[in-house]
């Protein structure tokens, strides 16, 4: 397949089962709202060694939020219930309790509900207070610079990780222009993240290693200054490759935020530098999501 | 389907006693049978039907029309619905109260949210003495003044003034704060026939108690209407 120049590959993205949430964090001014979530969404790229995969989903207005202040909706990711519970607890301890003015909230509904500020309350030492607000129970905790609002629960839901594609350029800079015109499209996509730096990753990984107890090395058949010695998937022109790698709630969002990504690096045209698009994948073996990357750029998201 | 009406008739010469006219008690009920509903535990007690023409016939929603201050228990017990009274209300409104919403447009008596544990009550007009007195949880809103001893014994729960009443030295002045949680409940009071909607700032007098009784109560008084 050929779009204005570039082609795409005839080959899939492989996803696996994650469970989900969505946080609403709200405070004074978008800039604390920012604060609260860019420290609750940091050291959150990859389940491998963050434990979750979490992101900034999209910024709301006063209007959409549950107190009427600006803030931000985050998305977090894991591998199971019990890390992500985790995470989310420990990150709601440290990252928006500690930050000034931010408050959080459920941002999703489910019959499955996790902890938000549930057991964060006993930082009041006894001064907390809960409200039952429409059916909801919110907890206020006194700190010092006032009162920290939080919701008892958030919904946790099924969801998927790993959706991605590869960007294949003939220049670093050009791989990286392109990534950044494919993130910034891919944004306007509700119910998905990019976690990786600026959503892009550029130490895409294997299975295994020479290594024994390594068990993700570097994707070598991707890696450019590599391509005499091994067996290489890069053409002579390509110089570098960079990767967006996305989690979202269904696949179809997953699906959707590839199409818009691709999409946007394929109306740069192949002046970009950009060459190809690739995904990367595991043979299809371990993870049950099959993202197409024809199927998808046609629209078929079966 | 319409709210459940019950429109006094006449005014009691005696106080009557409202507690079985919640929506958790009327449910699965006919109408025949909530008129046959005895209005005190004595025996020959008055009916329903004796004093109220009643009407409409959604009992999650139970409206009380020309309400006197003879109308003692409204709301007790209650768990869930909503409950509005046109006019005033006696003692004990929403004492033991569980769940749900109470709205009055005039004034309600003495013991007000006595042992409250859940729910919302507001009050258009005035309230009597003893207003929330033993509160467990819930919040109480008061527009108008308030009588003595209000929070008696409170363990918690929030109670919503525009004035400041008189005090017992077991509640204790906290300082003015703008709190976060009161955007979410006055978003939760625009569905609501409420005077708090008039509010226009959300700047409170903090004052927590009763600490004769845990202390984990609060007064919050606006500062400006």
């Amino acid at each position: 397949m050929l779009i204005n120049g570039i082609q795409i590959d005839d080959t899939f993205a492989e996803a696996f089962n994650m469970r989900g949430t969505r946080i609403i964090i709200t405070a004074q001014n978008l800039k604390w709202a920012y604060h609260a979530a860019n420290a609750m969404t940091g050291f959150a790229t990859s389940v491998i060694g963050c434990g979750v995969e979490a992101g900034i989903e999209r910024e709301l207005s006063a209007n959409e939020t549950p107190d009427n202040r600006p803030g931000v909706s985050v998305l977090m990711f894991a591998m199971g219930s019990k890390v992500l519970m985790q995470q989310l607890e420990t990150r709601m301890g440290q990252c928006i309790l500690t930050c000034p003015t931010a408050a959080a909230f459920a941002g999703i509904t489910s019959e499955d509900n996790i902890s938000l500020g549930k057991h964060l309350r006993y930082f009041g030492d006894g001064y907390q207070t809960s409200k039952l607000i429409n059916g909801i129970r919110y907890w206020r905790i006194p700190v010092m610079d006032g009162e920290f609002l939080t919701q008892e629960t958030t919904g946790m839901v099924r969801a998927i990780g790993g959706g991605n594609f590869l960007i294949l350029a003939t220049s670093q800079p050009a791989a990286l222009a392109a990534a950044e015109t494919a993130v910034e499209a891919m944004k306007q996509v509700p119910n998905v993240i990019m976690p990786f730096p600026g959503g892009v990753v550029r130490s895409g990984s294997k299975v295994g290693s020479k290594y024994p107890k390594m068990f993700a090395s570097t994707n070598d058949a991707f890696c450019p200054t590599l391509k005499g010695l091994v067996k290489t998937e890069l053409s002579d022109e390509i110089e570098s490759v960079m990767e967006i790698v996305i989690d979202g709630l269904t696949f179809e969002d997953i699906a959707e935020s590839m199409r818009v990504g691709i999409q946007a690096i394929c109306n740069l045209g192949v002046a970009s530098g950009v060459g190809r698009i690739s995904a990367g994948n595991y043979g299809g073996k371990l993870g049950p999501h099959l993202f197409k990357l024809h199927d998808i750029l046609s629209e078929k998201t079966s | 389907m319409s709210a459940l009406t019950f429109t006094l008739k006449k005014s009691p010469a005696s106080k009557l006693d409202c507690r079985q006219l919640t929506p958790n008690l009327l449910a699965n009920l006919t109408i025949a049978e909530i008129k046959n509903i005895p209005l005190s535990s004595q025996k020959n007690a008055p009916k329903v039907a004796d004093f109220f023409e009643v009407t409409g016939d959604d009992v999650q929603t139970i409206h009380f029309n020309n309400a006197t201050a003879q109308l003692d228990y409204i709301g007790h017990h209650m768990t869930i619905g909503t409950i509005v009274v046109e006019g005033d209300c006696g003692d004990y409104l929403g004492a033991n109260m569980q769940g749900g919403t109470i709205i009055v447009k005039g004034c309600a008596n003495d013991r007000l949210g006595d042992q409250m544990r859940r729910g919302l009550i507001l009050i258009d007009g005035n309230a009597g003495d003893y207003c929330a007195s033993r509160m467990i949880a819930g919040t109480i809103g008061v527009y108008g003044t308030l009588g003595k001893h209000v929070g008696f014994a409170m363990k918690r729960g929030t109670i919503l003034l525009t004035q400041t009443p008189k005090l017992h030295a077991t509640m204790q002045n906290c300082g003015t704060h703008t709190l976060p949680f009161l955007a979410l409940l006055f978003r939760a009071f625009t569905t609501l026939p409420t005077m708090f909607n008039t509010i226009q700032s959300h700047r409170v007098q903090r004052y927590a108690g009763d600490l004769a009784c845990d202390g984990r109560g609060e007064i919050l008084v606006f500062s400006s209407r």
